[in-house]
């Protein structure tokens, strides 16, 4: 490769060059953000439900106590895991129960459950705000029907709670895999710090980190893309008909264009 | 009442779950990474940290070749002067060599938990981090150079004292930072993570120059074309002390083989390092 030659001759160069070490990292890259963020999704999912426990009058003591408990344990664990970088909490867990109990942790598993504690801290709040826009005579209704609350969570809560934070979900997803960049610290090579390695060999910056980039940018975008693919599936489709009645077949409202009423 | 108690109970079951199997996926995955733990107490692998992004002394490649290590936990080889001079003492100490990628960041707790056994990572035996882990004897000795733009004022520069007004950084919680104030009138600038970042700056000309060792330097300068190395005579650079411009081999304070691997280095003559230095630029991967 001649010295003078283009900015884009040396992409190419680069990528012909390197294309192993980028696609490698970008694989630990999406494989800790994925695992990290569905986990997180669910421990977030689990607190949620838990810190919306209804308590009143009739609730005994015992429960009531018991319920506090938990939701100053949790609020703990959300403000420790949301108030503190991630790449200190890397450092701390990873190394800290290596020092401590002498556990050398792999660290790939270490990453996942370092990116899955903290993605579940901002997913217990982004939950607890999804169960929170349910309207509240839903919850009342299925309390009057004789609903225990976890029935109440998940036949008429969380199907809706789950469609209106999808976009926020989706938003955790690509914090996510941008933000495993700085899990190089406890030796994983992830996409970043391998075009770290690239380009600390060829000291072409400019050049690597661009490719970089385009990578980055195609993982976000396809992930944002099928999420949204998701929340369409979950919206359901815009034209249906409601049957009025099994006895007159005739009685029936026709939904077109996603909600408009043409009877 | 007992429906929300056996709620309660199946959510402390599910998180329970869910620690349960990350936890298996980190004990039960690495197998291999387990045995050679095992093997880390009956001390026949060296761990061995290193940024490998710091050309001449450490580089990430593709394959094994120019003898490179492979990098533990991925597919890529480490090679490089700080690979030769750990070769060299694993085999003295009669150890399997095992080389463990880590950020700059990350070397000094790795080797303080017990995570790796040793950086060799081109790193300066500083008398701060003789405060928590505990150095060899050199096993390279540099002079400290300026690297510029090509084409930049500064290209011709003699002396440190040449660079007054012009921006300049190094890297943070190195002693390249603290050399700086060595020279009058320099906009000295925010210090840098690691010399990706400072090659970037200087390439977009955010800063004038950065100061690093001859061997980066050189390197530098022979990948990338618009990199010039600044080399300056005695008197007329930069004062630093031999525990700043050597580098040696970073341990946890009270290991013991560190006599060990001072013997092992002090077989290892002057000569010698020489020649490793001079086919470690020979065989760093640039794209020349």
């Amino acid at each position: 490769m001649s010295a003078d030659a283009s900015f884009f001759q040396w992409v190419a160069f680069i990528w012909e060059q390197n294309w192993p070490l980028f696609l490698r990292g970008a694989g630990n890259t999406i494989l800790i953000a994925l695992t990290g963020t569905i986990i997180g999704f669910l421990i977030g999912i689990v607190i949620g439900i838990i810190r919306t426990i209804p308590v009143d009058h009739n609730t005994s003591l015992l429960k009531r106590i018991i319920l506090k408990i938990a939701d100053v344990l949790l609020l703990c664990y959300i403000e420790v895991f949301r108030g503190t970088p991630m790449m200190v909490q890397a450092m701390v867990i990873f190394y800290g129960i290596a020092m401590i109990y002498g556990i050398h942790l792999n660290p790939i598993p270490a990453g996942i459950v370092i990116v899955s504690i903290n993605t579940g801290a901002y997913m217990a709040e982004i939950v607890r705000g999804g169960i929170l826009s349910i309207d509240k005579g839903q919850f009342e209704a299925a309390h009057a029907i004789g609903m225990t609350h976890a029935q109440t969570m998940s036949s008429i809560i969380l199907p809706q709670a789950i469609r209106n934070i999808l976009p926020a979900t989706s938003n955790e997803f690509v914090i996510n895999i941008k933000d495993t960049c700085v899990l190089s610290v406890i030796s994983i090579s992830e996409l970043f710090f391998n075009s770290k390695s690239a380009a600390g060999a060829n000291f072409r910056y400019f050049e690597t980190f661009l490719i970089t980039c385009i990578i980055y940018l195609i993982m976000t975008f396809t992930i944002t893309r099928i999420l949204r693919w998701f929340e369409k599936k979950l919206d359901g489709p815009s034209v249906y008909t409601i049957h009025g009645s099994q006895t007159v077949p005739e009685a029936e409202i026709r939904i077109v264009d996603g909600g408009k009423l043409h009877v | 009442m007992r429906k929300t108690w056996r709620l309660l109970l199946s959510a402390i079951m599910v998180i329970g779950l869910l620690v349960t199997a990350v936890g298996c996926g980190t004990s039960g995955q690495p197998g291999g990474d387990n045995a050679q733990q095992g093997d880390t107490s009956k001390a026949e692998v060296f761990k061995v940290g290193m940024e490998c992004g710091y050309a001449p002394f450490n580089w990430t490649q593709l394959d094994d070749s120019n003898g490179a290590v492979p990098i533990q936990g991925t597919k890529e080889f480490a090679g490089g002067y700080d690979v030769e001079i750990a070769k060299l003492i694993a085999q003295g100490l009669g150890r399997e060599l095992v080389i463990v990628k880590t950020a700059w960041d990350g070397l000094v707790p790795a080797v303080q938990s017990g995570t790796i056994d040793a950086i060799i990572a081109g790193m300066s035996p500083t008398a701060e981090r003789k405060k928590t882990i505990d150095f060899t004897d050199n096993y390279y000795k540099s002079d400290l150079v300026m690297v510029v733009k090509k084409g930049s004022p500064y290209e011709n520069a003699t002396s440190i004292q040449d660079f007054a007004g012009a921006k300049i950084t190094a890297q943070l919680n190195t002693f390249h930072y603290t050399v700086i104030d060595q020279i009058k009138d320099v906009k000295k600038q925010q210090a840098m993570e690691d010399f990706p970042a400072m090659r970037v700056a200087l390439e977009s000309g955010i800063i004038d120059g950065y100061v690093s060792e001859r061997p980066e330097g050189v390197s530098a300068s022979a990948a990338n074309s618009n990199f010039v190395m600044v080399e300056f005579a005695k008197g007329q650079g930069f004062e630093a002390s031999d525990d700043d411009v050597a580098i040696a081999v970073g341990m946890k304070k009270g290991n013991a083989d560190l006599e060990k691997i001072n013997e092992i280095l002090a077989g290892i003559s002057e000569q010698q390092r020489l020649e490793l230095m001079d086919k470690a630029i020979a065989n760093q991967p640039t794209a020349e």
